[in-house]
């Protein structure tokens, strides 16, 4: 790792693990980000250009607002290391759900800084005990790969550091690389969970948990999981062949672990940043309507939710495009312009997902929707 | 004080059907923030009254003579046309929340279309494609011993894409030429012009007014939808290929299917146009044609490929693009997208910039507060574009090589404006119809193909009518004496 971006990763490193639940005031924020941007500026010459064609340098930011921010599907054209690009520690790489589109790459240069990101935020919402303290050490059973078997894949990187740090090491990776689910070591897992009454976190894809929630259908098979145990769902439908709405797969997900509603957490979070965003902690859903829940940035991130026309930030309530700066991705760019609709809330945001669902308007086809023409 | 537009014109009839529209039950949606439309739910029962009484009014309209047909609408197309008539500017004023376009846009949109529905361009469109219209009003002798009928189906179901406002329109016009009573399922983008037409028609000839019903619903959602596939002796679908695949499978094979699935279009620039006197009309020319419909029709260019070699090379060819790119934005200005379609240029645009800024040969040339954008590629690739006034320039050694690099997307491909291609363009025009191209034309016309146009290689009047021949009986029965003379 270059110099000047270890001391900046470990500076931030620090700060990130320093009281990771309370909110930083706007001018601490502030410096953090111009200090971030400054060193994209310098190091990253492609940012630097993209930023300068727009009449920005770091002298010309008077707020971290008005730092440029990319587009997320520009990891999918360029590389973007803001540092010694032979140093990248590893590349992560967006989930290829077609042949023909070109997967985004996220070129990490220091997978220290992504766990100083990951734990602390990840310790607050699925490891705490829902009033400031520390909850059970749950085991992970992931519906992932395990990060060995897919080390291109950033959340079983998440859930292995998570599983060395957070929960001392206990649980397992239950999804072969090739997306086999292992039904019948998940099964003996959670039996087990049951039996010693340790409660667990139960991690994976939305995708996932619907084949999951499939396997035990036919079985109709269920589990009483002690109380305590969370389940951390993520990713959403994408372009995939079976569509939950959401209270009807928390429903499911609920019956058939014997947990409630409250327990079931959704983790935004993508590639192309190092942190996520939780809409719980758990315990602090207790009631809560899931079209109420929120989700909550850790302090070292901004999100603002901008006009798709003008781009000018919306006010709270109206939806428009989550852009987020996050000063984790200092190794890459801070700040990204997401396709995901939201609406900005109190502490955070919420997802309305994807925009998309109108009728399309106009003959526009993406080049797989093309390619899957020719095939056929 | 929000504004709601009803996406409905329906038949006033007499036998049962629900003619107040305040007996339905109301769906809404708000398109933008100060409008919304609103369109009846369509329980079981009262589709299959309208569907009916539909049918019934078929009958009648086959006793129309198809000369006073196209005069009638003629007179509502001339009304469209005339700015000092109240009509024209209710529809106008409606196009821009509804179908997301600027007033400009909505005008130019609105001229170019309601010029083809004129009682002079309809008479040219039965000609040309009838020989004699009167073949719709009943046998015509067409030659020695033969004559010919033409018939339409009693009952049209047409399902409208929404992206360019006025193409519905032209669909149901055609079918009430053949006599075919009509039920329209507008696009949401498209929803006005349908029903201020079949309103004004019904007005014009109040004998046609049973024969059209007009009526939004979300595609694929409604209880009349599989109904209408059901009673319609032809089904006429403008959509995505998901929406005309679903709609196919669901049609019985007894009734016609015409189907204009997606299409998309690309423009050819060559040496010879690209001569420091010819170049910038050139631009303004293709600006107008990326432009257009804001580049949402099947007709509008997605990539231009650019020839090397000529005085203006690419580079300063995709600098004049630009620039006429900007004065068309400030002529006719694009419209106010909705969040998915402003959100994939800002991913696209963003990303394009970020090619350009990692050196190679990208450029990217932009509107400030406006979305047109113009990427010059430095590699022969085609990519689809986001729309929305984004276009690629592709450059390109030898135009002759194009046509070979757009066989992956020929199911798809529908026009190609050719510039500057000299002698060589029977040449290229003979590769670009291998390529799978069903149209080759200029910038200029691009746009704008005339109504007797073969929309996608398909005659006009092909799928919706039937013919009917009646060979006459010979004279003095000399066949039968040859026949006598044969056998013995």
């Amino acid at each position: 790792m270059d110099k000047a971006f270890a001391s900046l990763a470990h500076a931030l490193g620090t700060a990130f693990k320093e009281n990771p639940g309370e909110h930083w005031p706007e001018d601490v924020f502030d410096q953090w980000a111009q200090r971030v941007f400054t060193h994209q500026f310098e190091t990253n010459p492609v940012y630097a250009a993209y930023v300068r064609k727009r009449d920005v340098t770091p002298s010309t930011v008077a707020h971290w607002s008005e730092i440029p921010w990319v587009p997320a599907s520009a990891f999918k054209a360029v590389s973007l290391v803001s540092g010694d690009s032979a140093r990248v520690q590893r590349v992560f790489r967006t989930s290829g759900t077609t042949e023909a589109g070109r997967r985004g790459e996220h070129h990490v240069l220091d997978l220290g800084l992504y766990e100083d990101a990951l734990i602390p935020n990840m310790r607050r919402h699925l490891y705490g005990d829902g009033q400031g303290g520390d909850g059970p050490r749950r085991p992970i059973l992931a519906l992932t790969p395990a990060p060995a078997a897919m080390p291109e894949s950033s959340l079983s990187y998440m859930l292995g550091a998570a599983l060395n740090v957070l929960s001392g090491g206990e649980g397992g990776f239950f999804v072969t690389r090739d997306g086999v689910i292992d039904t019948v070591g998940l099964s003996e897992a959670l039996v087990e969970a049951a039996a010693d009454a340790t409660p667990v976190l139960l991690a994976g894809t939305a995708f996932a948990f619907v084949h999951w929630l499939d396997w035990l259908k036919k079985r109709s098979a269920t589990f009483d999981l002690p109380r305590g145990s969370l389940i951390m769902e993520t990713g959403g439908f994408k372009g995939r062949s079976r569509v939950l709405e959401r209270p009807e797969f928390y429903a499911s997900l609920s019956e058939a672990h014997g947990i409630p509603f409250e327990a079931i957490v959704n983790e935004y979070g993508m590639t192309e940043l190092l942190s996520q965003f939780y809409d719980g902690p758990a315990e602090a859903v207790s009631g809560m309507a899931l079209e109420a829940r929120r989700h909550v940035p850790p302090p070292w991130v901004r999100t603002r939710v901008l006009d798709p026309n003008t781009l000018s930030a919306l006010p709270m309530g109206r939806p428009g495009l989550l852009c987020h700066y996050d000063l984790a991705n200092a190794g890459s760019v801070m700040a990204v312009l997401t396709e995901d609709l939201g609406i900005a809330v109190d502490d955070g945001f919420r997802v309305l997902g994807r925009v998309q669902g109108a009728e399309p308007r106009g003959c526009s086809l993406a080049m797989d929707d093309l390619l899957s023409g020719v095939r056929s | 004080m929000k504004k709601t537009f009803d996406a409905c014109r329906l038949p006033c009839f007499s036998g049962g059907l629900p003619t107040a529209p305040a007996t339905f039950v109301w769906e809404t949606i708000d398109v933008t923030e100060s409008v919304t439309v609103r369109y009846p739910a369509w329980p079981g029962d009262a589709a299959e009254q309208l569907l009916g009484a539909l049918r019934e009014a078929g009958v009648l309209l086959a006793e129309v003579p198809v000369r006073d047909l196209v005069d009638c609408i003629g007179r509502v197309a001339d009304r469209f046309l005339d700015s000092s008539d109240p009509l024209r500017h209710e529809a106008i004023d409606l196009l821009v929340p509804t179908a997301g376009i600027s007033k400009e846009m909505a005008s130019e949109i609105l001229t170019g279309m309601a010029h083809d529905w004129t009682a002079d361009r309809l008479t040219e469109l039965l000609w040309r494609e009838l020989g004699d219209p009167g073949v719709l009003d009943g046998f015509r002798r067409v030659d020695e011993g033969r004559r010919l009928r033409a018939k339409g189906p009693l009952l049209t179901f047409h399902v409208g894409a929404g992206t360019v406002p006025g193409v519905s329109v032209t669909s149901m016009i055609r079918a009430l030429l053949v006599k075919s009573a009509v039920l329209l399922k507008p696009g949401l983008g498209d929803v006005v012009l349908p029903v201020l037409f079949a309103g004004a028609l019904a007005e014009e000839a109040p004998e046609l007014s049973d024969a059209m019903a007009v009526t939004y619903w979300p595609g694929g959602s409604s209880a009349i939808e599989g109904l209408a596939l059901q009673r319609a002796e032809a089904v006429v679908v403008y959509g995505s290929d998901e929406v005309v695949t679903s709609l196919r499978a669901r049609t019985p094979v007894t009734a016609r299917f015409i189907s204009y699935h997606h299409r998309l279009s690309v423009g050819l620039v060559g040496r010879e146009a690209l001569t420091t006197e010819r170049a910038p009309g050139v631009a303004r020319m293709a600006a107008r044609a990326v432009s257009m419909f804001d580049q949402r029709g099947c007709v509008s260019p997605h990539a231009i490929y650019v020839e090397e070699g000529g005085a203006v090379d690419p580079g300063e060819w995709a600098a004049q693009l630009a620039s006429a790119m900007a004065d068309l934005e400030v002529e006719i200005p694009g419209g106010c997208l909705r969040a998915n379609e402003a959100s994939a240029v800002h991913q696209m645009r963003g990303s394009a910039e970020l090619r350009e800024a990692s050196g190679g040969g990208v450029r990217v040339f932009r509107g400030d507060g406006s979305f047109w954008t113009v990427i010059l590629e430095d590699e022969m690739s085609f990519t689809p574009s986001c729309l929305n006034r984004v276009v690629s320039l592709v450059p390109t050694p030898d135009l002759g090589g194009v046509a070979g690099s757009l066989g992956k997307i020929g199911r798809h491909l529908q026009t190609v404006a050719v510039e500057g291609a000299g002698d060589r363009l029977p040449r290229l025009a003979e590769a670009l119809c291998r390529a799978g191209a069903t149209r080759v034309t200029s910038f200029k016309k691009a746009p704008w193909p005339p109504p007797w146009w073969r929309h996608d290689g398909v005659s006009v009047f092909a799928g919706l009518i039937r013919w009917i021949d009646m060979e006459e009986a010979d004279q003095a029965g000399s066949r039968v004496a040859t026949r006598a003379g044969g056998v013995p």
